[in-house]
């Protein structure tokens, strides 16, 4: 069974000619490479992009990886790093947050346990989280996106961006102090509308 | 102060985990696998891993044919170099229509003529200095005639010399070698001598050359 196989051996196999350890690693890694690539780029099409771009490289240049350097899943990573960055550069727009993004918004699933008003605070907090983290400076989304959203540790975040720890820790702390500075004046602003709707409340 | 600064980190750890958890379960739509199991096949027949060793065992063959081939070119440029002096020795006649360039063409031989001298001789083809040495002054002229050393008219480009020119005997009064700062005869100035006058491609008169 090749879903048995790890990484590297699916790799070898389908440098060999093997479409099955393909499609395998592909639907073992694709979804990694497609959120990194949408929530870096903001954009359904650019992840898409990115992620065929991706396995295409493996396709063509696989021999490259080198096991000692770090996994199949990292390498894939910080090819599709590369790739989104050069994309962002050409098109010299980052994350519109237009129609494209508004397309791939999850669908939030109802649950029975959360009144619909707390369910339309939490769509609007992720919303405007998901805002503030593509506003960032890309060297800083990135260790977001890596270490926040697709939850990978320091060690493999630094082998995916080619910087030390020490590096991918400091820009995590700097990319959630902007992200604080980013958010808090829109909580401020609910604390404020809350304010004046108890107050009219209480003055009527 | 402290207590809002942590209350806001935890805010925003729940932020990013929420935006996290919505989208941990995204993947790449369908048609991006379909598309790249189309291009894995094309690749897989396009470039076989076997026909790439070949095209690398191709490369170095193309690689000794073409040393091989400019090896040859030179053998035959050096064979066809030392087979033109043979041809020429052979008096090959020159192909007909041949557009002769200018680099192909070799360079005229310098023809003296003599015009009123009766024997014609065979002339040096080259003059490579306008002043025509004793010895070989007397070749020119006719065995019993003595002639001195080519006299400059003026200045001379020795280039226009050596691409041909042509001597002509004429007469000139013999007062005419005082200007050339040769003796004269005050009692028979009045006659004429010869001279050889050696005229360039130019069609000037370059030297002079008396003639006894």
């Amino acid at each position: 069974m090749k879903s048995d196989l790890n990484d590297s051996e699916l790799l070898r196999s389908m440098l060999a000619g093997d479409e099955e350890a393909l499609s395998v690693l592909y639907r073992r890694r694709q979804g990694a490479v497609y959120r990194f690539a949408l929530q870096m780029s903001g954009s359904k099409t650019v992840a898409e992009d990115v992620t065929q771009e991706v396995f295409l490289f493996l396709m063509r240049d696989g021999r490259v990886f080198d096991p000692a350097k770090g996994s199949v899943s990292a390498f894939l990573l910080g090819v599709a790093r590369n790739y989104v960055l050069r994309r962002l550069r050409v098109e010299q727009q980052l994350a519109p947050l237009g129609d494209d993004f508004d397309d791939d918004v999850p669908v939030l699933h109802a649950s029975t346990d959360i009144c619909p008003l707390e369910d339309l605070t939490r769509a609007e907090t992720i919303e405007s989280v998901r805002r503030a983290v593509l506003s960032l400076p890309s060297k800083y989304r990135e260790v977001v996106v890596l270490c926040e959203l697709q939850d990978i540790s320091y060690g493999e975040t630094a082998e995916i961006l080619g910087c030390a720890i020490g590096t991918v820790r400091s820009r995590l702390h700097r990319a959630r102090a902007l992200l604080l500075a980013k958010l808090r004046p829109a909580a401020e602003a609910e604390d404020a509308d809350s304010a004046t709707v108890k107050s009219a409340r209480c003055f009527a | 102060m402290n207590q809002r600064f942590e209350n806001d980190e935890e805010m925003l750890t729940r932020g990013l985990q929420a935006l996290a958890s919505e989208m941990k379960d995204v993947e790449a739509p369908e048609h991006v696998e379909v598309n790249l199991l189309k291009a894995f096949r094309a690749r897989q027949v396009v470039v076989p891993i076997s026909t790439r060793r070949r095209t690398s065992r191709g490369y170095w063959l193309a690689a000794v044919a073409a040393v091989l081939l400019i090896a040859m070119s030179v053998v035959a440029l050096r064979w066809k170099s030392t087979e033109k002096p043979a041809e020429a020795l052979a008096g090959r006649e020159p192909q007909k229509g041949r557009v002769i360039s200018p680099r192909d063409e070799t360079p005229k031989p310098v023809e003296y003529q003599a015009v009123v001298q009766p024997a014609q001789r065979s002339i040096p083809k080259r003059v490579r200095h306008p002043r025509v040495r004793s010895s070989e002054s007397a070749q020119l002229a006719s065995p019993s005639e003595i002639a001195t050393d080519f006299i400059p008219l003026r200045y001379m480009n020795v280039a226009s010399l050596q691409e041909g020119g042509q001597i002509v005997r004429v007469e000139v009064p013999r007062s005419a070698l005082a200007n050339f700062g040769l003796p004269v005869n005050m009692e028979r100035s009045n006659e004429r001598v010869k001279a050889d006058v050696l005229y360039g491609v130019d069609g000037l008169a370059h030297a002079i050359r008396f003639v006894k």
